[in-house]
């Protein structure tokens, strides 16, 4: 701002320029959730659905509305009354008769006019055949209740490349459902995890160690001896102790006792909280700060052996992490976040100064080991969130339903869900074989019995299950769409933004009794 | 197959053709069409129920479309209710839907009102009201579905009354309260600036034009310090020079100067009169309008020794410190719900603003808000999408931090703070609506050994996790009262009539109560010849009657209004046949939930105190609050702080307190 303004352009002005625009007011109650980061992948994305079903539509009214760049419905049927009886993103009626990608898409994207939808009337198997270099512009594609046969050429197909998009399978009948999602590796920088970075009381850093050491306790005033922050307080206990225990911590349980009794003796006054606070904390004393044992073994990944510079940026970041991590003191680069704590105001900003400046130090360090240039913001975000960086790999769809040995140990460990699973199986397959017939309790029996190994039992869970299939086995409930457009999207969000840890394998999802689990 | 066909054909498979039938002549009441409630009106509509009453009192707004599919931009501030109702009538012919643009807390929705309905579902997002539609059903009998989401986790509990828990079985998180003092005199925290500046301030300048005294009297009885209140008491008087200012047109920009120098300089001054205040903290510093604009306002605030100042400067011992001018002085740590990503693609009122640009902001918020009430608005109070006032409550709270050495807020941040916002996205009401429909279609077809309380969670190994339901607690102050009804004209009815009306035969002693009021007692039976009216006990409201030994249950009497068709000369009031009989009563500890009243002899359904929805965040802090267990609490405003008048004057014991070198 110049000062040369009066105050009315300059106000004027502020307000303004602060403010957020229409966009970001739209989605700011999201924003808050996975923030401008999120929102930028989230409009970066290009979907593809395979047909305009209710359920497909559900998922997508649930990605059209957070703003996901672009998507294209795949469909060339037309609307049928039953699909204008339980799909709320066709015109009723009039819709009867028309292209079920054409209506869908009109209407999905009133939602939110700031989100491209493409309808294409193309004959999925058609391209699938003849075109198959059409998936690849996208970035993620939903398949719901697509024909058994196709779905597994498209799921070789996708699998044949790790660059390939990733598939999102989504099969339902009546209150029944299940998805997975089939994906090479996904890598997360943001998991948004619970654990806490370790303040490294127990590894003080050498600005910490000092100004630990060179308070007088025993000259302050009351005010000033009841506001040391309880990490001052540790870092400076854990010194004395150690200075009289040959350099180590409390061992023993009375060990841990005695040093917490020290600290409760350091009180002037009975009610001095910051060394209740202090106790409390004792025990980040001896535990010792190292690289986390959910981290440790992501080092071990073949990929950082043979980094070159097209490498995924994520496995640089982690080489680096790698190399930081073999120094001395074997540990995560320091992350700033202070926690709040009783403290004088001075007190803790000096506090928060001095963990600053060693991870600037310590993110110095870590970028010296990186071997190619990385943006600034990407390092900082992977440091502050390194204690919970996490790789999954995933497997080919339909790889469980290839081993029988597998499934059947899998349905004793896990009747219900993997009942569920083996009945739905059990209906692609006849759909398969028995196109034209209406299929019945044996024939889905007999298909769940050809899956696993010869003889095996099928529990009482898989009869419960096909009895809701055979009575009804293409039903696309409305409810059971709403409840699975909401799950599916969820994952979709998680594995487009890259934040959060999605579902990694196959979920069964049963609304009669109300559960989903995970096999 | 013709449409209709086409669209029932599957719901009939699922249903049955028996409970697919009574679906059509099924009454449901969903209260609230705001995230949940579009989808859960989509997705009942879809499924049959013929009959929907929906109600919501709020209006659209931009930010609901991110998630609440039935509105478009060009519906923003119309009423949710009604746009609603027309998107999604269309879709099915045969269900009628009645919206209702109202707050479900207006006496008209009684009783009587609830029990037209065959079940409820909650689509709400705030606890008030959810406890009080829990009540009603528990007074009504009727089923409801109660839900609720935040971010990613989502919640949905089918409740019956004697057969399951009710909402108020298990005790809320108790409201995050301040001290009096705290917010008016001696904040620690930006919160303490926040809600000084949207619940006192803003009401002081925008609000009613009441006597802001009251509250203050009560502090004193409560024993806070008696010097500082009468300096809180000049400093209310002294607002009335300033609220005219703002009303007049003629004033222009100075207005928002006045106010300026009332709150920021004069008031501090006064504060900084009282020495023993300020002994064991830092004192304020009065800001001083002009040398903020030209930039050479400087802090008198000492720093101490040694220690580095907050903008990284070298240690300049007891120098003033220059903090004019400087952005980013504090980490720019943004509000810890948001990402933790190096977000490149920043926010642009996620910047943090200087002080002069916070004053720049005051003036022309405060302008804005004055030209609304020159051009006939009659009070504005705090809305977090009314950006006029979320600018004033930024610029406001922040100055006031700058004044008390405390970190200045993004507008991102303090709107967060100051508007209890919850994340929220489309997926988890997606799924949390799919789930109440289930829920009462199990409660429909009185299935109940399939309700399931049902919680979406983070575990990307178990998403939904549905647990069976519990019984009743015991010690509910809602859900184990007897309820029941009298119809009455309020104007001829007298206290005396109802309850001894509905007591009937029995001669056992009883304290009668409205709310937390007590109205008689067995030693004070004053008000029995009192009409109801007299005692502002009218339509909507509840008399409990609360057995003097504690031996029965408690009876809970629902007041409704005489029936249209009632004689003009028939009796004033009609009273239930047959009379309640209250079941004896398990001895046992009271519940925890509820703070004891030094006046009640039982503990009082707690309704009048809101509180603040927790987000992840919120709680985080709120364990870090010095929170002492409040002997009265006062609801401040609609939508959640509550302010507290500590019978224990903890003002020495701070949980931050500044030190002065
Ligand atoms: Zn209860």
């Amino acid at each position: 701002m110049h000062d040369s303004q009066d105050i009315e352009t300059a106000t004027t002005a502020v307000a303004t320029e602060g403010r957020p625009d229409d966009k970001t007011r739209r989605y700011d109650r999201q924003l808050r959730l996975w923030a401008a980061t999120g929102q930028a992948a989230l409009e970066n994305a290009r979907l593809l659905v395979i047909s305009g079903s209710a359920t497909s539509t559900s998922i997508l009214k649930n990605l059209v509305l957070p703003g996901v760049g672009h998507f294209t419905i795949l469909d060339h049927t037309e609307v049928t009354p039953e699909d204008a009886g339980n799909n709320f993103f066709l015109e009723g009626p009039s819709s009867i008769g028309k292209s079920r990608a054409e209506e869908a898409v009109r209407l999905l994207c009133e939602l939110n006019e700031g989100v491209v939808g493409k309808a294409d009337t193309g004959n999925v198997a058609e391209i699938l055949d003849k075109n198959p270099s059409y998936f690849e512009s996208f970035s993620l594609v939903i398949a719901h209740n697509l024909h058994p046969v196709l779905l597994d050429k498209l799921s070789t197909l996708l699998w044949s490349d790790p660059t390939y998009p990733i598939l999102a399978v989504v099969n339902s009948a009546g209150f029944l459902a299940e998805f997975s999602l089939q994906f090479h590796e996904h890598a997360i920088i943001e998991s948004h995890s619970d654990t806490t970075p370790s303040l490294r009381i127990d590894k003080a850093f050498p600005a910490l160690l000092e100004y630990a050491k060179s308070l007088d306790f025993s000259s302050m005033d009351s005010m000033e001896h009841s506001h040391i922050p309880y990490v001052v307080i540790l870092v400076r206990a854990l010194e004395d102790w150690k200075k009289q225990h040959d350099g180590k911590s409390p061992q023993t349980y009375d060990q841990k006792k005695e040093f917490k009794a020290k600290i409760l003796d350091m009180k002037l006054k009975i009610d001095e909280e910051n060394f209740d606070e202090a106790e409390a904390q004792a025990y980040r004393c001896w535990t010792e700060t190292n690289v986390p044992s959910d981290i440790a073994p992501l080092f071990d990944d073949p990929q950082l052996d043979s980094l070159s510079p097209t490498s995924p940026l994520f496995f640089h970041l982690l080489y680096a992490l790698k190399k930081f991590a073999a120094q001395p003191p074997h540990v995560l680069p320091l992350t700033s976040t202070l926690p709040d704590m009783k403290a004088s105001t001075a007190s803790y900003i000096h506090l928060q100064r001095l963990y600053k400046d060693q991870t600037t130090e310590e993110k110095r360090t870590f970028t010296s080991f990186l071997q190619v240039p990385v943006d600034d913001d990407l390092v900082d975000s992977f440091v502050k969130n390194a204690h919970g960086l996490k790789v999954l790999r995933g497997k080919k769809w339909g790889l469980l339903d290839a081993s029988p040995e597998q499934l059947a140990e899998k349905l004793s460990m896990s009747p219900r869900e993997t009942s569920t699973h083996l009945a739905m199986s059990a209906l692609r397959a006849s759909t398969i074989k028995h196109p034209d017939i209406r299929p019945t309790a044996e024939i889905l029996t007999s298909e769940a019995k050809a899956l696993l190994p010869p003889g095996t039992e099928l529990p009482e869970e898989f009869s419960n299950a096909i009895g809701e299939l055979v009575r009804a086995p293409t039903a696309d409930l409305p409810n059971t769409a709403a409840l699975l457009g909401g799950l599916v999207a969820q994952e979709v969000i998680k594995m487009i933004t890259k934040q959060y840890i999605p579902i990694d394998g196959c979920c069964v999802i049963d609304l009669i009794e109300t559960w989903t689990g995970m096999i | 197959m013709s449409t209709a066909a086409g669209r029932t054909t599957h719901a009939k498979a699922i249903l049955g053709p028996e409970l697919y039938s009574r679906l059509s002549e099924t009454k449901v009441l969903l209260v609230g069409a705001g995230g949940i409630g579009c989808e859960l009106l989509k997705n009942i509509v879809l499924t049959g129920f013929g009959h929907i009453t929906l109600l919501d009192l709020d209006t659209i707004d931009l930010s609901n479309l991110n998630r609440q599919f039935l509105f478009r931009k060009k519906d923003v501030k119309q009423s949710k209710a009604l746009v609603a109702a027309q998107t999604a009538a269309p879709f099915n012919p045969n269900v009628k839907i009645t919206p209702i643009y109202a707050n479900i807390k207006e006496p008209q929705f009684d009783i009587e009102w609830f029990s037209s309905f065959d079940i409820v579902l909650n689509a709400l997002d705030n606890l008030d009201a959810r406890r009080h539609v829990n009540k009603m059903c528990m007074a009504a009998q009727v089923p409801l579905v109660e839900s609720g989401t935040a971010g990613y986790l989502g919640q949905v509990q089918p409740l019956v009354k004697d057969l399951t828990e009710c909402f108020d079985c298990i005790p809320k998180p108790t409201p995050k309260t301040f001290p009096v003092c705290t917010i008016r005199s001696t904040p620690s925290q930006p919160i303490h600036c926040i809600v000084w500046s949207k619940s006192y301030l803003m009401g002081q300048l925008f609000g009613e034009d009441e006597d802001a005294t009251g509250e203050l009297d009560e502090a004193e009885k409560q024993g806070e310090n008696a010097q500082e209140i009468a300096t809180l008491r000049k400093e209310a008087q002294a607002f009335s020079a300033v609220r005219k200012a703002l009303r007049d047109p003629t004033s222009k920009e100075s207005a928002a100067r006045m106010a300026f120098q009332k709150v920021f300089d004069s008031d501090i001054c006064n504060l900084l009169s009282m020495a023993d205040m300020w002994r064991h903290r830092a004192p304020p510093t009065p800001l001083d309008f002009g040398k903020i604009m030209d930039e050479s306002f400087v802090m008198r605030r000492a720093v101490p020794a040694a220690e580095p100042s907050a903008n990284g400067h070298p240690p300049h011992g007891a120098a003033p410190v220059l903090v004019n001018g400087q952005p980013g002085q504090h980490d720019s740590q943004q509000s810890s719900s948001s990402s933790t990503s190096g977000a490149k693609v920043a926010l642009k009122d996620q910047k943090k603003l200087t002080l002069k640009e916070n004053l720049e902001l005051f003036v022309s918020s405060t302008n804005r808000l004055a030209t609304r009430l020159q051009n006939g608005e009659e009070t504005i109070s705090f809305d977090k999408d009314d950006d006029d006032t979320l600018d004033f409550v930024t610029a406001s709270s922040n100055l006031r931090s700058a004044a008390y050495g405390i970190e200045e807020k993004t507008r991102w941040e303090v709107k967060e703070m100051a508007g209890n916002i919850i994340p929220a996205i489309a997926t988890t009401n997606a799924v949390i609506s799919g789930l109440i429909v289930l829920q009462a279609l199990h409660l429909l077809r009185k299935s109940y050994g399939r309700l399931r309380n049902v919680h979406l969670q983070f575990k990307p190994s178990v998403p939904l996790s549905a647990i069976t339901l519990s019984s009743p607690n015991p010690n509910c102050g809602i859900c184990r009262d007897t309820y029941t009804k009298v119809l009455c004209d309020p104007t001829k009815t007298t206290l005396g009539d109802v309850v001894k009306g509905i007591l009937g035969q029995s001669d056992r002693e009883v304290g009668v109560y409205e709310d937390k009021r007590i109205l008689a007692d067995p030693d004070w039976d004053d008000n029995y010849e009192r009409t109801l009216e007299s005692l502002n006990v009218t339509r909507g409201k509840f008399l409990t009657i609360v057995d003097e030994e504690g031996d029965v249950a408690t009876i809970t009497i629902g007041l409704g209004v005489l029936p249209g068709n009632h004689p003009a000369d028939g009796p004033a009031f009609i009273l239930p046949d047959p009379l309640p009989q209250p079941p004896k009563k398990v001895k046992s500890v009271p519940v925890t939930s509820t703070p004891p009243r030094a006046s009640l002899k039982r503990s009082a359904p707690d309704d009048d105190i809101i509180e603040l929805e927790p987000s992840s965040k919120r709680q985080k802090s709120a364990a870090n609050q010095d929170i002492s267990s409040p002997s009265k609490k006062r609801r401040l405003e609609e939508d959640g702080l509550v302010l507290m008048d500590t019978a224990n004057d903890k003002l020495e014991e701070e949980d931050e307190v500044i030190v002065v070198d």
